[in-house]
């Protein structure tokens, strides 16, 4: 009986220590140690045993089963070292397999970018007509019928007597007529100017208008609302300069030049070599806009700007011609 | 507006260097950023704004000029002019809803010639060409002073007699450049006892106009010079309907200064004395029905500050005003001014705001951020679009990319497609015949942008408004991809839309769908849009070989029937998962079987089509029961119940 324990153990130390990994040691525990193994029988055998031999028979087994059982967790110990320190060849360069997703238009992308930037201002986000009528494209915003200030807005007519919008400020007096001050109001959106298309000009293109009516409100605050947002849209390193222009619907009107992302303002094609590029054409609400909306000009002021979406994603992407982004063409598109 | 330096040097030194006078005008609204030297002369290029139209011209520029560099204007020469030698009559019929204000003056004996080698250069400086002596003096005076003027040949005002009126439309005349024109209705004109002698603010008539010594007629020897402030709408409509602009025109649209008529006029005149010789021939006319004179505005501290958001100190708002030439007279509460009749664009006290912060220098100002209320209340027009761009965002996932197409569209694109256009709406004045209409769905411009695609797999989406309702759709296109991937894309949106309960019908009423490969998805009787192949007819027609699918949905629809998702606890026991395969017949809606193995049937998680074979289908069927392990018995008895249901209501069956 002696003979079969140390048997049964020498056949297991030998197969535990020539185990070549994990799983076979597994195997080997089991067949040894497990349900049906084979010491877990030679214990069930205790009661063929006389009496006088038990205590020894036991004896032998228990340090049998403990050598074996430390033996085991050696071995496991010592395989699981040498994987870990194993050497083998894997190649990480090999290209991986990338998933066939789409993605969003450079439009839609620089416009959520310009969104997020005034949510931190507390703007809210207005939707109006692209079919508009003469008055809030015009007159609402003092532009006087028959006067040459239209000539810079040339209009589609529809025939039912509308047009199509030339300018998101269309919007001012829309929601200024609707809502009491104060309100911080963002309205993207399409507009239309009658243009011949080329690279630089379309006939359809994506404007920001912005606009804000409160108390107190300063010059000083829309000088500073343009450096934030333009520091915000491309980078801290910007730089701006601010002139005087004329609209109707702003006075004092500001006109904002950035220096030119492409070349850092060395002067290339993109800001025709004068180091700068023309951005965000802004100024004070005038006060005949106010009073047509039907706000007391005595307490209340604001101003207004307008940022042209395709003019950024020009800047970012460099993408010189205006076409392509209303070009379907995967090979565009792929790109962003 | 051209602006040769010599010329501009006559009424204002030039002090700063060329580069940064440039700036400086630019940042005070005279934007000048390019310049061109021709010789030893350097020629400035400026944009004059619609507000501005006293700096279309030399003295304008100058005054702007000098302003920038805290400097006044030269001294103007005085201008002595001799007494009239004699009485021309003529007889100027007023009309002041037509001129405004009339002047004019006859001199008699002009000898007519080249200009003067100076006069000469400074008109090609301005990119003209000299004619003579009085034609380039009313020109030279035009660009020097900012107000148009015209010399007519006395002799040639049949019956001495001037009347303005409006044109009745159709008239034939002929300009002084010998071309041509029917006149508009309205135009203003100038007739003569017998006939139209003048397109007023636009072109003079050559029946009337200064002419050298000709063939069959002497050179003109006495003339009727005059300047006119005509109506600006009135010059501005038979512009545009003659599509003729001239630089005269131009400054009328935007209002010459009405006070410095008898400047101009006076200028002019001593220009051709000098230089054409003859004499003063009349009294110097001038109708009008008002004194055209300066105005006061007031502009208070107050609000200077309030609209600028820094402290101007007062001294400084004085001598800006000052340079400025408004005569400002400090008091308490702020400035008074007296504005000179050619800034007629300072009207209200914010006009004089701008004019100190431009000259002050906008930056110079600090940038702040506006302290105030951030409104609670939703403001009109709000719109969240937090809905369409999940929907953008699962298209990406499904792998299609966005595109944007053109809102407007031609009539031909409409006819292919076979869609109505008496529904569209059509623009009266399109920038060509390919933009003539808006577009009523997405689909022509995304199938259309298929083509452009050379690769095998296209997929694209456009989410934008159509017209003339302008709601927004939803819009997908594929090309060579099968129908169930392109379906997935669909599938996917419902699905994490939570929209459950969908219909499709069977047939489109949309004649650019395939007649029998396309439908309508409904949703509680809302339409939500269709989908489905394109008629053959309209792919051969746009040379497509490749298989297209397309669809479009309403995005306010959908998001009508968006629904919140429940929390599923997760069940610990794990389901039994076993594979069916049915064979159909043919025109089976096998969509309509998975809906009805599903129906009642809380046992069935989930149920997969995996495999289609001929027609055979197999599925993948997931049961389980969130409180308990399911036996081996009690999944059986599901699976009879759907074999029934399949066999009875589809005519299906297992493999036998």
């Amino acid at each position: 009986m002696q003979e079969e324990i140390i048997n049964t153990k020498n056949q297991a130390i030998a197969q535990i220590t020539s185990a070549a990994d994990a799983k076979e040691l597994e195997e080997i525990r089991a067949s040894y140690l497990g349900r049906n193994g084979k010491f877990t029988l030679l214990v069930k055998k205790i009661k063929d045993i006389p009496p006088e031999k038990r205590k020894e028979f036991g004896m032998t087994l228990n340090e049998s089963k403990i050598a074996i059982e430390n033996l085991l967790s050696n071995k496991k110990h010592e395989l699981i070292k040498s994987l870990t320190e194993k050497r083998e060849w894997f190649d990480l360069s090999i290209p991986g397999k990338k998933p066939n997703v789409g993605q969003l238009h450079p439009l839609t992308q620089v416009l959520a970018d310009v969104k997020k930037v005034f949510n931190y201002l507390g703007y809210q986000i207005a939707n109006g007509p692209e079919i508009e009528t003469d008055y809030y494209n015009f007159e609402a915003l003092n532009f006087p019928k028959d006067h040459p200030s239209r000539d810079t807005q040339m209009t589609f007519y529809l025939e039912n007597g509308k047009i199509l919008r030339t300018q998101t400020s269309a919007m001012q007096g829309r929601v200024m007529e609707r809502m009491k001050p104060p309100f911080r109001v963002l309205a993207p959106g399409r507009n239309f100017r009658y243009e011949q298309v080329d690279a630089s000009h379309g006939f359809e293109f994506w404007q920001v208008e912005g606009f804000i009516v409160d108390k107190d409100v300063h010059l000083t605050d829309l000088f500073g609302t343009i450096d934030y947002v333009l520091k915000e849209l491309f980078g801290n390193e910007v730089k701006l300069r601010f002139a005087t222009t004329n609209f109707p619907f702003v006075e004092p009107g500001v006109d904002t030049y950035m220096n030119c992302t492409i070349c850092g303002g060395k002067g290339c094609s993109f800001c025709k070599n004068s180091g700068w590029s023309e951005i965000m054409p802004a100024g004070m609400i005038h006060p005949n806009v106010l009073k047509a909306a039907g706000i007391d000009v005595k307490k209340w002021n604001g101003f207004a700007f307008a940022i042209g979406l395709s003019r950024i994603v020009n800047l970012r992407y460099q993408i010189k011609d205006l076409r392509t982004l209303t070009t379907p063409d995967m090979r565009i598109l792929s790109q962003f | 507006m051209l602006i040769p330096i010599s010329w501009l040097k006559d009424f204002v030194e030039i002090k700063f260097p060329l580069k940064d006078l440039m700036w400086k005008m630019t940042e005070a609204g005279l934007t000048c950023e390019s310049y061109k030297k021709v010789g030893d002369e350097i020629i400035l290029n400026v944009e004059v704004t619609a507000n501005r139209p006293d700096w279309m011209s030399i003295i304008g520029v100058a005054r702007e000029v000098a302003a920038i560099q805290g400097l006044k204007l030269k001294k103007a020469k005085e201008i002595n002019l001799p007494k009239k030698a004699a009485n021309f009559p003529i007889d100027l019929v007023p009309n002041f809803n037509l001129f405004e204000r009339w002047t004019g003056i006859v001199i008699k004996g002009v000898k007519i010639a080249p200009s003067p080698k100076w006069i000469q250069e400074r008109i090609k400086f301005m990119g003209h060409s000299p004619i003579n002596n009085i034609i380039d003096i009313t020109n030279y005076v035009m660009y020097e002073l900012g107000i148009p003027m015209h010399a007519f040949d006395y002799d040639d005002i049949f019956g001495q007699i001037m009347t303005p009126q409006l044109a009745k439309g159709g008239e034939d005349f002929t300009s002084v450049d010998n071309l041509n024109y029917r006149l508009p209705k309205n135009a203003i004109i100038i007739k003569d006892a017998k006939r139209i002698i003048d397109l007023a603010g636009i072109k003079g008539g050559l029946n009337s106009g200064i002419r050298d010594a000709q063939s069959d007629k002497d050179a003109t020897k006495n003339i009727f010079l005059h300047v006119t402030i005509n109506n600006p709408v009135l010059v501005r409509r038979a512009s545009q309907a003659l599509g003729l602009r001239s630089e005269a025109s131009a400054i009328y649209e935007r209002g010459p200064d009405k006070g410095g008529v008898t400047d101009a006029i006076k200028r002019a005149l001593s220009l051709i004395l000098e230089t054409a010789g003859g004499e003063i021939a009349s009294e110097l006319v001038d109708l009008k029905k008002e004194r055209f004179e300066p105005w006061e505005l007031t502009l208070t501290f107050d609000k200077l500050n309030q609209i600028l958001g820094i402290k101007i100190d007062p001294k400084e708002v004085v001598r800006i005003l000052a340079i400025l030439n408004l005569a400002p007279k400090k008091s308490v509460k702020g400035v008074d001014c007296t504005i000179p009749t050619y800034r007629a664009d300072l009207k209200i006290e914010e006009d004089l705001v701008e004019e100190v912060a431009r000259i002050y220098g906008y930056n110079k100002f600090p940038r702040t951020i506006p302290i105030g209320q951030v409104a609670a209340a939703k403001i009109p027009y709000y719109f969240d679009d937090s809905f369409i761009l999940n929907l953008k965002n699962l298209m990406t996932s499904s792998g299609f990319s966005e595109v944007m197409t053109l809102s407007l569209v031609s009539s031909q694109i409409l006819d292919m497609f076979e869609i109505k256009k008496e529904n569209c709406a059509k623009i009266i004045n399109p920038v060509s015949l390919d933009y003539e209409y808006m577009r009523p769905t997405l689909i022509p411009g995304l199938i259309t942008g298929t083509k452009m695609n050379t690769e095998e797999r296209v997929k694209l989406f456009e989410t934008d408004k159509i017209y003339p309702g302008e709601s927004y759709k939803l819009s997908g296109v594929t090309k060579g991809v099968s129908f169930r991937e392109f379906k997935g894309a669909i599938d996917l949106i419902f699905e994490k839309l939570n929209i459950k309960e969908l219909e499709i019908e069977f047939d489109s009423d949309k004649p650019y769908f395939h007649p029998s490969k396309a439908g309508i998805i409904k949703m509680g009787g809302d339409i939500i849009g269709e989908f489905g192949g394109i008629s053959p007819k309209i792919l051969s027609g746009l040379e497509i070989k490749e298989d297209i699918f397309a669809f479009e949905f309403d995005i306010a629809s959908l998001q009508k029937h968006e629904r919140l998702k429940r929390f599923r606890v997760v069940p610990e026991n794990p389901p039994q998962v076993e594979d069916l395969t049915l064979i159909f017949p043919e025109k089976t809606r096998i969509g309509e079987v998975i809906r009805q193995i599903t129906n009642h049937q809380p046992l069935i998680t989930n149920i997969e089509l995996r495999d289609i074979f001929r027609d055979s289908y197999t599925f993948r069927i997931w049961y389980q029961d969130p409180k308990k392990t399911l036996t081996n018995l009690e999944v059986e008895k599901i699976r009879k119940s759907i074999l029934q249901k399949v066999k009875g209501k589809f005519g299906g069956q297992t493999k036998v």
